[in-house]
């Protein structure tokens, strides 16, 4: 014992005399902003190690996804020293290629877990491996257009549980005779408000041990429940991902709920509405109840096939393990992070000008820490379609109640998956 | 020349002739194509057969109790995304095709000038970018924003939710592909109709058959073949149908507009699932397979 403890503190100590004079090339696989944001903190790290050359390249997100793909199939070929990994796309490369990435635990990633809240590791680990470093996050957020809720009346303080929105949206309704709405959901193309509201309520398609399918508990029955009494109530528009850019372009959404990182959505995909924009949290399902969940996001991983994995961990420390580097990102694409240190940065502290000098940043990071962990397993293509369907049938009131509803989702998608249903 | 030269001068008793070894040089020069297609095209053939009984997602967590194909034959989206499929084929195929006959007829006629500008205005639909012209499809059908609906609402008429009710995504799907496919098909049955005889339609003339008649009693059988192939054409293109329900719809809402070609994608690439994939894939082929031969059975005959 005393042996193993002594040829690891030299270990650390070799590998922490090496990092100073690390050198040769990093190369990075990604996609678009955040490549750019990737690089942004290129600069910054080149201040700690001057020899190691970094290189960005941006392939866009499907090449990234299907190249990293076809390379783990062959053995890792042709893999750049960083890949970038969508979370909920991470674990199939985790289940079907376990020795395509490195563990990053030998590189010294437990050192490091505390910095980054618990849900951000749950889809990056396996089998006790930790394959990736948390990147960007997507802290759920109620976006929302200042100057129409005042119109309306309507205080968002005052909103604080899905009833109190439903109130909201009535008064939306009458003052704009229906023309403008609470928010755009996505139904029959997509489940990301299910996804979100399961979150908030504790529940998701699996358990976090991805052994059972969870999809009919109670917190997804609340959440399913939620999502008709808004439809019900006429206070939201269906809409997918382009149309509902175009609803709140056009002015017919009050609101959006997305993963924090739909503030570059709205900032750039409508400059004009600059200072009638701000954010308040998500509402709760019960008064009192949690106002946090989880939307998205994306992590970093070095390929096994790396010739430079000290260098290339070394950028992963830096750009995503260090409050400079997070911040960098977060000033130039809007990245949220996921590091805790990043959110006691004074930028962050900072009032934001689109949003009406809001310090939406302190708002939205401040709910990290409350979001449940969650997992989406090496099947969560499979549920997600199971889950869109039942919804879009459900809304459409082929089930009596949502408990019905998710119960026979469950049951197509343990059939899809093998995975039990939980009792 | 000589071939004849040798049968004349060969004598009547031949003495058993010796088995000469086929030469060898013909198969050199042909095995890089068999190695090539060997490799890259019976092979995964196979591979993805023998795929079709395996689960290619065992790994970490549990695995799927069942095969491939017997997850197939119970599987519900399956069912819906070949009961999608087969919609779309009994609808838009004949109406593509009655379309593209009267189209080509009506390319055919003497009486169109600039014949060869109307030829390209109808193919041209095929030259542009899928992607392109599905985004295209996506705003005109834009429930708030799109040209459809103002259209209708400037008419005085209701304006239709296009994309996001499983009715009028369909018939989206099934416009857009009339659209994009019926110049192409109208090209094929063109150079049939050059094909026919002018001699059939100056008997037909004399001996006083009206147009009308000339196009049910002439014109028909004689383009039966060229038909036949645009509807085996069309039936195998539908069966495999992919870029507008993936583009356009993207399969939905709900999974309403899913056809065979999105199931076997979102099975193979989203979820990683390549057995299951292998199993769709295979069954396709097999649809098409009968279809074809039914077509053939069915139209012909009789030629």
């Amino acid at each position: 014992m005393k042996k193993a403890l002594l040829t690891l503190s030299a270990l650390l100590i070799s590998s922490a005399a090496a990092q100073t004079n690390l050198s040769g090339t990093v190369t990075i696989w990604s996609w678009d902003v955040a490549a750019k944001a990737l690089q942004s903190t290129v600069p910054g790290f080149n201040k700690k190690h001057p020899n190691v050359k970094v290189e960005v390249v941006d392939l866009g997100n499907q090449n990234v996804y299907d190249r990293g793909l076809a390379g783990c199939a062959a053995g890792g070929a042709d893999m750049p020293d960083v890949y970038s990994i969508e979370n909920g796309e991470a674990e199939v490369f985790w289940a079907r290629f376990p020795d395509c990435f490195v563990d990053l635990n030998t590189l010294g990633a437990n050192k490091i877990v505390n910095q980054f809240p618990a849900f951000k590791w749950t889809e990056l680990t396996a089998n006790g491996k930790r394959f990736a470093m948390p990147w960007d996050s997507g802290p759920v957020v109620m976006f929302y257009r200042r100057d129409l809720y005042q119109q309306a009346g309507i205080n968002p303080n005052d909103i604080k549980t899905w009833d109190d929105y439903i109130a909201a949206g009535k008064k939306m309704n009458a003052k704009f005779g229906g023309n403008v709405k609470m928010g755009t959901i996505a139904n029959g193309q997509d489940d990301e408000w299910f996804r979100m509201l399961a979150n908030q309520n504790g529940c998701f398609y699996f358990d976090n041990a991805a052994s059972q399918v969870t999809v009919a508990r109670p917190g997804c029955v609340t959440a399913l429940g939620t999502i008709k009494k808004l439809y019900d109530a006429k206070v939201v528009a269906t809409g997918d991902w382009g149309g509902q850019i175009t609803s709140f372009k056009a002015g017919k959404a009050a609101s959006a709920m997305f993963g924090a990182w739909y503030e570059g959505t709205i900032r750039t995909n409508a400059p004009d509405q600059k200072g009638k924009w701000g954010v308040y949290l998500m509402p709760a399902s019960r008064p009192g109840g949690p106002r946090a969940s989880n939307l998205g996001g994306s992590a970093l991983a070095i390929p096994s096939a790396s010739k430079n994995k000290e260098a290339a961990f070394a950028f992963l420390q830096h750009a995503l393990g260090s409050a400079d580097g997070q911040v960098t990102m977060l000033k130039s694409q809007g990245l949220v992070p996921s590091l805790l240190s990043a959110t006691r940065d004074p930028y962050v502290a900072q009032g934001q000008s689109y949003w009406a000098n809001q310090k939406v940043w302190q708002t939205i990071l401040g709910t990290l820490g409350d979001v449940p962990p969650s997992r989406g397993t090496q099947y969560f293509q499979d549920a997600r379609q199971v889950m869109v369907v039942v919804q879009a049938d459900y809304i459409k009131g082929k089930y009596k109640t949502a408990k019905e509803a998710l119960d026979d989702a469950a049951k197509k998608i343990s059939s899809a998956t093998g995975l039990p249903i939980a009792k | 020349m000589t071939t004849t030269a040798r049968s004349t001068t060969s004598p009547p008793v031949a003495t058993p002739p010796r088995r000469k070894r086929p030469p060898l040089a013909p198969y050199l020069f042909i095995l890089p194509y068999l190695l090539i297609f060997a490799t890259f095209w019976a092979w995964p053939i196979v591979s993805s057969f023998l795929m079709s009984f395996k689960d290619s997602r065992l790994g970490a967590a549990a695995p799927y109790g069942l095969s491939n194909w017997s997850r197939l034959v119970q599987d519900e989206f399956f069912r819906t995304a070949l009961r999608n499929t087969l919609v779309i084929l009994v609808i838009q195929v004949p109406l593509m095709l009655s379309l593209a006959t009267v189209l080509a007829v009506a390319l055919n006629s003497k009486l169109l000038k600039a014949a060869g500008l109307f030829r390209f205005a109808f193919f041209a639909p095929l030259v542009v970018g899928t992607v392109a012209y599905s985004a295209v499809f996506r705003l005109l059908f834009n429930t708030d924003f799109g040209i459809v609906n103002r259209a209708l609402t400037g008419l005085g008429l209701p304006a239709v939710d296009w994309l996001n009710q499983s009715g009028p995504a369909m018939s989206v799907l099934i416009l857009a592909m009339t659209w994009r496919w019926t110049g192409y098909n109208a090209i094929i049955l063109l150079a049939g109709l050059q094909g026919i005889s002018e001699d059939v339609y100056e008997a037909a003339a004399i001996d006083g058959a009206t147009p009308a008649q000339q196009f049910w009693k002439i014109t028909l059988p004689l383009l039966r073949p060229t038909l036949l192939f645009c509807l085996v054409l069309s039936v195998i293109g539908t069966l495999q149908l992919f870029t507008e329900p993936a583009l356009i719809t993207n399969s939905g809402p709900g999974n309403s507009t899913m056809t065979l070609g999105t199931y076997l994608y979102q099975q193979g690439f989203r979820s990683f699932n390549f057995g299951y994939a292998s199993a769709i894939a295979y069954t396709v082929a097999a649809i098409a397979a009968i279809f074809s031969v039914l077509q053939l059975r069915l139209f012909g005959r009789e030629q």
